[in-house]
């Protein structure tokens, strides 16, 4: 039993890391714009796909093409911004307007990716190497685990620093807070708002890799269910708290395993419920989520 | 002259609030903008520093329209705004509102110089530096705001309300400052509700009714008026 929680541990922190990031960059794009960007799990699955393609149909290198998926992720999302979201800003779209904007681009590019690329599940490329496992004692640590473990942990460790010690990290809790005030101070919420979604974005192409990587899986559908998740971890985190969307990713994600983990096979269709009972009961004891929320208004028109 | 106001009507949406008003506003000096709640004071300043444009008429800093460019833009060129109400980012601590104050700026000796200079002023900040600015005291956060405004070394500061909701004795000792930033070299303009405050500290005064001025003129002018004494002094 214990050591069948341990190795539960282990697939807890891959899931809780693959929605910690994905939760990042849903509280930051929130925290500005006041806006649930639900494309956010599509360009998670561009970058998946991304990755795919060029391994599968180019032969290229593993590690070039998760980056290249990263880079993937990062522009669409720019695209997403430039193309989507920024005319809404500068037209001072009413909220709904924008979350109806943003609910039809997710259903756009899935479909697409399904017309395309048919909804069958492919194998996400994992490269040999990977699939070495160590062994501590009679636990078995996959490299892939390791990898998972190393890289989440570096990139939240710079993605908490840049946002609460550079000055543009400071400058986009600023715009998070008040962008009007902010403006006064010289800052350009639409440069501020276009590095929250790279920074998302690129965020979401990590958590793509590291899915693939976890699951072995793509599918144009992907994005769907971590995308939810990873949005209700960022609201139990506190919308628009960075760290504690990180920390949000970890209690649903991790928690979600172990919660199969530890209840009896027969019952893990319920698998969905931990995530939902969790979030009423942090909502209910404390609405405004686990940590301190980073918002004045609902959104940069101020409402 | 440094600031020009020219025959502005403006206001926000469909609603007008000024009309056809004309003011300015030279180097080193500090001008008064008073008049009672709703007469469109707020709106002048957010008019030049760019939040609204004028509908009609122009605003130029120096020889140069203002009209084109965005706060962000404004800011840059010299004028820097303290809003009414504080505003100051309650998230974020002191030092972090003072950061963000100072984003401009990309000389790292700047920033300390002109940090520096804000500690002097009010050195309750530099106390309470890492302290969240939404748990400071009115006082402190007016402070803070002004703190704020000043890290861009403005030429021209546009204080709206400063005295509101604080103490008769933190409202003297903000003046006093505000004075002390006017000696080193700074154009202020201050909108009051406060006539009679407002009128000490400047030279020269504009009263805001309904949107429109009624009257301008040396400060001491204003405050030997016998219309300004009986409606905003409480002088018979």
């Amino acid at each position: 039993m214990g050591l069948y929680l341990v190795q539960q541990l282990i697939n807890a922190f891959s899931y809780g890391s693959i929605l910690g990031l994905l939760a990042v960059g849903y509280t930051m794009i929130y925290g500005i714009l006041g806006l649930i960007n639900f494309a956010h799990g599509e360009i998670f699955m561009i970058g998946a796909f991304v990755c795919y393609f060029l391994v599968t149909l180019y032969h290229v290198p593993w590690v070039i093409a998760a980056l290249a998926a990263v880079a993937a992720s990062t522009v669409s999302g720019l695209l997403l911004e430039k193309i989507v979201y920024r005319p809404c800003v500068k037209r001072k779209a009413p909220v709904l307007t924008v979350f109806i904007a943003s609910f039809g681009v997710s259903l756009l590019l899935r479909f697409l990716f399904m017309m395309f690329f048919t909804d069958r599940r492919r194998a996400f490329p994992i490269p040999e190497l990977f699939e070495k496992m160590y062994f501590v004692g009679e636990i078995a640590i996959g490299l892939r685990d390791i990898i998972i473990f190393v890289s989440t942990i570096i990139i939240m460790a710079l993605v908490a620093v840049f946002i609460k010690y550079t000055k543009v990290g400071t400058a986009m809790r600023g715009v998070a807070y008040d962008a009007k005030t902010a403006e006064l101070m010289g800052i350009n919420s639409i440069k501020v708002i276009v590095v929250a979604f790279a920074v998302g974005s690129a965020l979401a192409g990590v958590s793509a890799i590291e899915y693939g990587l976890t699951f072995g899986i793509l599918n144009p559908a992907m994005g769907f269910i971590p995308g939810l998740e990873g949005f209700i971890a960022a609201v139990l985190g506190g919308i628009g708290n960075v760290p504690g969307a990180m920390i949000g990713g970890f209690l649903i994600g991790g928690g979600e395993i172990l919660f199969v983990a530890l209840l009896p096979p027969s019952l893990s269709p319920l698998r969905p419920l931990f995530v939902w009972a969790l979030l009423f009961v942090i909502l209910f004891v404390k609405p405004t989520g686990l940590f301190r929320p980073n918002v004045k208004f609902e959104g940069l028109w101020g409402e | 002259m440094l600031l020009s106001i020219k025959n502005v009507t403006t206001g926000y949406e469909k609603a007008q609030v000024l009309k056809d008003i004309t003011l300015d506003v030279e180097a080193k000096e500090i001008v008064a903008l008073v008049g009672a709640n709703g007469a469109g004071k707020t709106t002048t300043l957010q008019c030049i520093s760019g939040v609204i444009k004028p509908w009609v008429g122009s605003v130029s800093l120096g020889e140069r329209d203002l009209a084109p460019f965005a706060p962000y833009q404004i800011v840059a060129m010299g004028i820097s705004y303290c809003p009414e109400g504080r505003d100051v980012f309650a998230n974020l601590s002191v030092y972090e509102n003072l950061r963000i104050g100072a984003y401009l700026i990309r000389d790292a000796k700047e920033f300390r110089d002109r940090l520096d200079r804000v500690y002097s002023l009010f050195p309750r900040l530099q106390q309470r530096l890492n302290q969240l600015s939404g748990s400071l005291s009115g006082g402190e956060q007016q402070m803070l705001a002004i703190a704020r405004a000043l890290m861009t070394n403005p030429d021209l500061l546009l204080l709206d309300e400063p005295s509101l909701g604080l103490a008769p004795i933190l409202v003297e000792s903000i003046y006093n400052t505000i004075q002390e930033i006017n000696a080193a070299g700074k154009a202020i303009l201050l909108v009051e509700q406060n006539v009679g405050l407002a009128l000490e500290v400047s030279s020269r005064g504009y009263v805001l009714e309904k949107g429109e001025i009624r009257l301008s003129g040396p400060s001491p002018e204003l405050q030997d008026s016998d219309y300004v004494k009986a409606s905003y002094l409480g002088i018979a």
